[in-house]
């Protein structure tokens, strides 16, 4: 038994190490090959040239002043200039942007907010001059409680071909927010579900010291036979919610993925330059 | 610059000269005489000259601000020519004490009328009336209506009525201003005061004669300057009343040996016990909250047959109003046989006879200390009976020349801040509401107040422009409450909101936010901790609170679920946030009895000889001394004792947990945690900068240590100079929480974060939730935003002492200080307090990025297992 054991964690070491050493080069194809991948903290479908971007809480900043804190306004101007970085990206590394998909809570307060109003057309206005209007999706989340758009818009989930080929040919694509579950995305033929809304982050303690230091982070894993892959909030404002110090809000009502399954899934840190691998949620 | 000057004591037969018949009666039936206080102030006043009394508590302070002023109310008032205004203004920084005040004159003229009616001389009747946060709007109404010739009330108060238009108008002949306690007001509170006062002078067309009460207190120079402000045509006497109550003070030390006693704490509450059952009234103070109940608990416990609920109660700042008060009139009435309190009695309010206050642990100054057991015996005349009770070696030293301050009179100095920026935008912003005003008369205006005297134009300018929302990047107006037009430099108020707003969000003292501790999975509440603490805990810590031990689990909005019954040692000291400061004169006082002892020690003096100079040096008895002598002896003989010229640094390596070795440099550094915390900070933040690593630091009173993988500690010394220390200060706290929490306070101050806002109120978590986010955008926009610089600022002068840290720097640069680095194997005696407390704070000086790296390596590693 103990021979076994070693030989296999011998081999998943081997495995590392290769993986480790040929990194540069297998970045690239990977990227090439991948059904997806990663710019900073957004997701991206080479085939199908798909952006999908986090949770936004446009109209966070007008909130906070309205209830006393008096903070400059600087939301609306990052998120602009992260989505520009974000599309000039794509461009640099050989693809095109033919949609985009914002998996909800794109605007924060629940009740009519003129501000926010504001806040969301100017970001409207400046996704329209780089997409075509259908190439824009909007799924509907907890806080979007009005379409700014008002012209319906909003979707409960979007779902599209994966763009594979031969026997996957009919694969399909789910994007939901994730506070609610509805049977289309747990359809047979979707084999990848793509959510927002937890604001996924990993807690670092230094061993050390008492450091203690918070990073956004993708969660990847299988639910119900499915791939889902959560996505961390786009907005900066907030980091978001550590995963494995999660005992601090996490209630299974309030994401359709229950916490015992986020233990198994695997985290994937947002650097500056990099995405981190750092394996199970259980295991940090 | 205001003229100072010492008031003499006066005859009693010149102050009964000025005195009104009726009152003369009065106050000969009451009093028989006039006391010592009296002699020295009376006259002053009814001279209509500024003073400042500083006098010892118990001593009839009260009676002698108002004597002249009621005698002036008496005459006016048989004349039939008393008016329907304010004469005069009586503030004090405890509510409690305003109470207290407006009773014990309304007393005295109720006992006047009588008399004038018996005598049957028509008098007009002479009102008193309180105003604190808790005045109904009812009675405010009728107070503007009909004005009170006496108002007693708080500095926050002060501060909306000097808004409130109506009310303002019975300012236009202030005539006299009381203010009391001035000791306590060495704070923001006392800054707003200062500039207040400054609103008050500016608004009444006479000027209003100032009385200052103070408790002894040094320097007695500068606290008249703050009461009367800087301007050439000012003078103010200071009447220095002495002491003439005996002090009996004692240091005692519950078991022989300190530090091998395991029943050293079963002893230190039966000598507490018998303490307390000698005398009829006994008043204890413990530093702590915390150890406020823990202290009760106990003695309930350890005696249930002598204390109960019915004599023995707790009083500190956590309890609610009501509960403080009911304790306080028991007090009053002699139904408790003892109190127990943090430091919630040390000020103010008449608590009855108390024959015996304790103090468990060091009051950390002179003045404090006077001040404490200036509550036994609150009359005059009798004596002060207080006794020390130490639970380690370091206390024993401390408290034992705190004593040797007090009863040869050495008193520690106070210091105001000086050029707050947050208080100031307060006050502009209220300026503003009250009338328009010329830039230039404004700035005359506030810089006549002792705090602002020296407030740059720049700084001035900064305020405004913040105020009128056009700081140089803020696009958005978010905080304009004030405009400004530059070319009739006229500023004025903006808003419909701007009196409400102002109202209902000033105040200087920051919200302090507890954090629910609850037992996991029950969700029982055992108690609160600090939001600081919290903040320095991570998951696992092992804690003690109220005597038990407590493992933290997880957090859930402000809730913390730990773990009880943990037979762990605590990972992490639990008193940091609440513990006093080491006055840095006490702290040098030590330093030259450590180097009277060492001379002994390396000399040829005899054991004896040396137990008996200490005995007679710290005026204490024999087991004391030779406690501290074996205390000293130990060090001696294991190292070196450290004294007033030589800062000895242990270097050692020390294990971790894990296993991990890590460098550690202890500091005997004697100057207070005030002071230590400067110096371990800048040379943390060298060290760690020329490493790209953090370093751990960790501070008391009496040193300070810093643990890291490299240390170069040569090089930090030579750097480290007085003139680079301001500069690589600011550097290192730029990133700490420490200013991320007095950012928030000063942004709650300057109104950047209102506390409430359309009817809406914020807990404290909240507010600091958000204020970290304040605090990161505002960094973004500008480094040098005014209310960015004032939190620096408030940490490098007011939480920590850069001045005085200054000064070591100077010595260690004139080599009256010489640093000797000796690398040992174990910590000394003298560091093993310092060592037990572990960490204060992590100076991060790793990138965040390269954080993640490294945590990314350590994650492969451990995968790699």
């Amino acid at each position: 038994m103990a021979n076994t054991n070693q030989n296999i964690n011998l081999r998943k070491l081997k495995q590392k190490r290769k993986s480790g050493k040929s990194k540069p080069n297998q970045n690239k194809k990977t990227e090439n090959k991948s059904f997806y991948f990663f710019i900073n903290r957004t997701l991206f479908f080479p085939k199908q040239g798909i952006l999908v971007i986090g949770d936004l809480h446009l109209g966070y900043e007008a909130m906070l002043i309205k209830s006393g804190l008096l903070t400059p306004k600087m939301q609306n101007k990052k998120v602009i200039s992260d989505l520009k970085s974000t599309f000039k990206e794509i461009k640099k590394k050989g693809y095109k942007l033919k949609k985009i998909v914002f998996l909800g809570d794109i605007k924060h307060a629940f009740a009519y907010e003129a501000e926010e109003k504001f806040s969301f057309r100017e970001v409207y206005d400046f996704l329209q001059e780089n997409l075509d209007e259908k190439d824009i999706i909007f799924i509907k989340g907890n806080h979007d409680t009005i379409d700014y758009t008002f012209n319906d818009k909003l979707k409960n989930y979007y779902i599209c071909n994966a763009g594979k080929t031969g026997k996957d040919k009919d694969e399909k694509i789910a994007f939901i927010h994730g506070h609610e579950s509805f049977p289309e995305v747990f359809d047979k033929k979707v084999k990848t579900i793509v959510m927002g809304h937890i604001h996924p982050s990993v807690l670092f303690n230094d061993p050390d010291t008492s450091k203690k230091e918070k990073y956004k982070c993708f969660l990847i894993g299988k639910y119900k036979g499915k791939e889902i892959i959560i996505l961390p909030s786009f907005l900066t404002i907030s980091i978001g919610q550590p995963v494995n110090n999660y005992d601090d809000i996490y209630e299974d009502y309030f994401s359709i993925i229950p916490r015992k399954k986020i233990l198994d899934f695997n985290v994937h840190v947002v650097g500056e330059k990099e995405i981190y691998d750092f394996g199970k949620v259980k295991k940090l | 610059m205001t003229e100072i000057y010492d008031v003499k004591e006066r005859p009693s037969k010149d102050i009964e000269k000025v005195l009104h018949p009726l009152v003369k009666e009065w106050f000969m039936k009451k009093f028989k005489n006039f006391s010592l206080a009296q002699k020295y102030g009376v006259l002053q006043i009814w001279e209509r000259k500024d003073v400042l009394i500083s006098a010892p508590t118990g001593g009839t302070k009260t009676l002698t601000a108002f004597l002249s002023i009621l005698n002036y109310l008496v005459e006016l008032a048989s004349k039939n020519e008393l008016e329907d205004r304010i004469y005069a203004l009586y503030t004090s920084p405890l509510k409690a004490l305003v109470n207290d005040i407006s009773k014990n004159l309304v007393e005295p003229l109720e006992e006047i009328q009588e008399l004038a009616k018996k005598k049957k001389v028509k008098l007009q009747k002479i009102r008193v009336a309180v105003r604190t946060g808790d005045t109904s709007q009812y009675k405010r109404a009728k107070m503007a209506k009909n004005p009170p010739h006496i108002l007693v009330t708080t500095p926050e108060t002060l501060a909306i009525v000097l808004t409130t238009k109506k009310f303002v108008e019975n300012f236009k002949y202030l005539e006299f201003c009381v203010v009391d306690e001035i000791h306590a007001l060495d704070n923001k509170r006392g800054t707003y005061l200062s500039l207040s006062l400054e609103r008050l002078n500016e608004l009444s067309n006479i000027y209003p004669v100032k009385i200052g009460l103070s408790a002894t207190i040094e320097p007695l120079d500068e606290v008249a300057r703050f009461l009367v402000g800087i301007d050439d045509k000012r003078s103010v006497g200071i009447a220095d009343v002495p002491l003439n109550k005996d002090i009996d003070v004692k240091v005692l030390t519950p078991s022989r040996d300190l530090i091998n006693d395991k029943d050293m704490y079963p002893k230190m509450y039966s000598t507490l016990s018998k303490l307390i059952e000698k005398h009829q009234t006994t008043l204890i103070f413990t530093n702590t909250r915390s150890a406020t109940e823990r202290v009760v608990n106990h003695l309930k416990e350890k005696f249930p047959t002598i204390y109960g609920d019915e004599n023995i109660a707790a009083h500190h700042s956590s309890l609610s109003k009501t509960h403080r008060y009911e304790i306080e009139e028991k007090l009053r009435d002699g139904e408790l046989k003892v109190v127990v309190c943090s430091t919630s009695l040390e000020l103010g309010i008449d608590i009855g006879f108390i024959d015996l206050v304790i103090m468990l642990g060091s009051p950390k100054s002179s003045a404090r200390a006077l001040q404490r057991i200036g509550r036994a015996g609150h009359k005059l005349h009798e004596t002060a009976k207080g006794r020390f009770i130490v639970s380690d070696r370091d206390d024993l030293v401390e408290c034992s020349v705190i004593q040797k301050e007090m009863v040869e009179g050495k008193i520690n100095t106070i210091e105001f801040p000086k050029n707050a920026l947050d208080v100031l935008s307060q006050q502009i912003y209220g300026m503003a509401i009250y009338k328009i005003w010329d830039e230039k008369e404004l700035f005359e205006t506030i810089k006549k107040s002792y705090c602002y005297h020296t407030l740059s134009r720049k700084d001035f300018l900064d305020v405004i422009s913040y105020l009128a929302g056009e700081y140089a990047l803020e696009k958005n107006h978010v905080y304009a409450k004030i405009w400004y037009d530059p070319e009739t430099k006229q500023i004025g108020k903006r808003g419909k909101m701007a009196r409400v707003i102002y109202m209902t969000n000033i105040g200087t003292i920051p919200d302090e936010s507890f954090v629910k501790v609850k037992l996991s999975p029950s969700g029982e509440q055992v108690g609160v901790i600090d939001e600081g603490f919290l903040s320095r805990m991570k998951k696992g810590d092992v804690f003690v609170l109220g005597g038990k031990t407590y493992q933290y689990r997880y957090t859930r909005g402000m809730n913390l679920y730990v773990a009880g019954n943990v037979k762990r040692s605590p990972t992490i000291p639990s008193w940091f946030s609440e513990m006093l400061p080491l006055s840095f004169d006490s702290a040098l006082e030590i330093n030259r009895f450590r180097k009277l002892i060492k001379e002994r020690m390396s000399g040829k003096s005899k054991k004896s000889d040396t137990i008996q100079f200490i005995q007679e040096h710290l005026h204490t008895n024999k087991t004391t001394a030779k406690a501290i002598y074996n205390y000293f002896e130990e060090q001696h003989n294991f190292l070196e004792i450290p004294d007033s010229n030589t800062m000895v640094v242990e270097r050692c390596k020390t294990m971790d947990r894990k296993g991990n070795s890590k460098n550690q440099l202890i500091f005997h550094s004697m100057y207070g945690r005030r002071v230590n915390d400067v110096l371990s900070r800048a040379l943390g933040y060298l060290m760690a900068r020329s490493k790209k690593r953090d370093i751990e630091i960790g501070i008391n009173d009496n040193g300070f240590y810093l643990a890291g993988s490299k240390l170069p500690i040569e090089k930090a010394l030579d750097y480290l100079t007085k003139e680079s220390l301001e500069k690589i200060l600011s550097e290192a706290v730029e990133r700490t929480d420490v200013l991320s929490r007095r950012f928030r306070h000063c942004a709650t101050r300057a109104l950047m974060i209102l506390r409430s806002y359309k009817g809406r109120s914020k807990t404290v978590g909240t507010q600091q939730m958000r204020s970290h986010f304040l605090l990161s955008t505002i960094k973004k926009l500008t480094k040098n935003f005014p209310i960015l610089r004032e939190a620096r600022r408030e940490v490098l002068e007011d939480l920590m002492d850069i001045e005085n840290a200054k000064k070591v720097l100077q010595w260690i640069r004139d080599k009256r200080i010489k640093i000797k680095i000796i690398e040992t194997k174990l910590p000394s005696p003298f560091a093993m307090n310092l060592v037990l407390q572990g960490h204060a704070d992590l100076i991060k000086m790793e990138d965040k990025q390269a954080f993640l790296r490294r945590m990314h390596e350590l994650h492969k590693k451990s995968i790699g297992k």
